[in-house]
């Protein structure tokens, strides 16, 4: 019983001080899980948008130049988002990577918990008449899931900001095309092979976002009437709607199918 | 027919000289509603009689026995064989002290912790023994009695995955039972008193959400409940510390 004091009621230290380590400790605490939360909320809005903007090609390449010629020059939207996702892009990574342990032992000894907690299953076959029903726990490997695909994105995601600043402030030449993006200059592009970096990009944000969502639900709003049963259940929706609507993008993108108007 | 299961137990004993952790297998043939606590007297009875484990109320009151069963941290005296596969694998829970084979020492954390967080009321009001007592809502009472179900059992420590990696880490247990102190209106502790112990990388933000603790505590506490009921009281109670602070 080394190091632990034995007096029952220790004295409270005193703590009325805003210039205090502790006070300064919390603030900084508070201020970190704000950071990497609402970045990481900004991102999976804009992902939601962002998504559902560029599946409009599924519906032929008019109606994919007249959202993106909307969103370019009608309400000139798309220049100033580029730089503030760039911007949430990499404060995310840096804020919310602090979570992640630093030695490959941690990262090993969380990933062997999550894998058998999740594996538990297979060792209790439990009789329906049961006192205790077991949930499955799978939440401790998504978490894991995420890291992964963070980092994915963070490569991937990195390489699709720059592709995207350069195209969107340059003309690059494309069929003489004038400055900003059409369904033209995207088929060409994926169809040229960019279709496989984007699937591994498409398959990784929709993961990492709605797995991040459903923790931040889960986290700030489990005590209202959102419990993590809808957290969870709007976690399923989330993945399926966007890589079923990210999948059709992709094939239509890269021109495997003419889409639903051609 | 009965099943024949088979018991492949974590054995080490720590003072004893030369011990390397090993697992012994032990078969023992099923009986109607026969529960891991019986199976394992049985089985030091028989088979092992150095076996050690913890058991005292066989009730699921105490949070003595909560051990890994097939991979999942939970009260050994609630969990009957036949919700189990033919194989058991049972393990010490991680995290705790070892004090030998399936037995564990979380009294010395929870203590630690009870201490930390000077989990008792805090109040400056003299004791009135012939007063009338103070009447609380029915809603608060409840929320207190819901986080003061907690039996100290170490599961959703033990299923922690970040509690594994940041030894310092308050835990669900740690933080369920903050929260209990904040529900109560008799604690006298200000918004900056909560502030500075809770809102730490090793209190309530140390929480990353993988919710492993609600999913296997065994007297169903409403964990995530509280902790975000904590969270949102940090995230709006800053600001009321600083104005507590410029009063003082």
């Amino acid at each position: 019983m080394t190091g632990i004091d034995t007096e029952l009621y220790p004295k409270a230290e005193t703590r009325h001080n805003k210039t205090s380590s502790a006070f300064k400790n919390a603030k900084k605490a508070l201020r970190d899980e704000r950071i990497s939360g609402l970045t990481g909320a900004f991102l999976a809005l804009f992902i939601w948008g962002h998504l559902l903007a560029e599946s409009s090609i599924i519906f032929g390449k008019e109606v994919y130049d007249i959202v993106a010629n909307f969103m370019e020059v009608t309400i000139p939207l798309a220049q100033p988002v580029i730089f503030i996702v760039t911007i949430a892009f990499f404060v995310h990574f840096i804020w919310a990577s602090r979570k992640i342990p630093g030695k490959l032992r941690e990262r090993k000894r969380m990933l062997e918990l999550g894998q058998k907690l999740q594996k538990s299953r297979e060792g209790w076959q439990q009789d329906p008449k049961s006192d205790i029903k077991l949930r499955t726990h799978f939440e401790t490997s998504l978490w894991i899931t995420q890291v992964r695909t963070g980092m994915i994105v963070l490569a991937a995601g990195s390489f699709h900001l720059v592709l995207v600043t350069w195209n969107l402030f340059s003309d690059m030449g494309y069929l003489g095309q004038a400055h900003g993006f059409n369904a033209d200059l995207t088929v060409a592009r994926m169809s040229s092979g960019l279709w496989i970096l984007y699937s591994v990009l498409m398959a990784s944000v929709v993961a990492h976002m709605a797995i991040g969502v459903y923790r931040l639900l889960v986290k700030w709003l489990a005590d209202t009437w959102f419990v993590r049963n809808y957290a969870k259940a709007f976690f399923y929706l989330l993945f399926t709607f966007y890589i079923v609507l990210g999948t059709i993008t992709i094939v239509t993108a890269s021109g495997a199918w003419e889409g639903l108007l051609s | 027919m009965a099943r024949k299961l088979t018991f492949k137990i974590f054995r080490y004993n720590p003072t004893k000289e030369n011990d390397e952790p090993h697992i012994d297998t032990f078969e023992l043939e099923e009986t109607p509603r026969l529960n891991l606590f019986t199976a394992l007297h049985l089985i030091r009875e028989k088979q092992a009689p150095d076996l050690m484990y913890d058991f005292v109320c066989r009730a699921g009151i105490c949070g003595s026995c909560a051990m890994m069963i097939n991979g999942r941290p939970t009260l050994a005296c609630r969990t009957l064989t036949s919700d189990l596969a033919d194989t058991i694998e049972l393990y010490p829970l991680p995290f705790f002290k070892l004090l030998g084979d399936l037995s564990v020492d979380t009294g010395v954390w929870f203590h630690d912790m009870a201490k930390r967080l000077e989990s008792w009321i805090h109040t400056t009001k003299e004791f009135d023994p012939t007063a009338v007592e103070e009447r609380m809502d029915n809603a608060t009472a409840n929320k207190i009695y819901e986080s003061e179900r907690c039996i100290e059992c170490g599961c959703c420590v033990a299923a922690c995955a970040t509690a594994q990696v940041y030894p310092d880490f308050l835990g669900a247990a740690g933080l369920n039972r903050i929260g209990r102190f904040m529900f109560d209106p008799r604690d006298t502790r200000g918004e900056q008193e909560w502030f500075e112990l809770v809102s730490t990388d090793i209190g309530v933000f140390g929480c990353i959400g993988m919710m492993a603790c609600d999913d296997v505590c065994p007297k169903d506490l409403p964990l995530l409940e509280v902790f975000s009921y904590i969270r949102r009281k940090m995230n709006s109670g800053v600001k009321v510390a600083v104005k507590e602070m410029d009063l003082a």
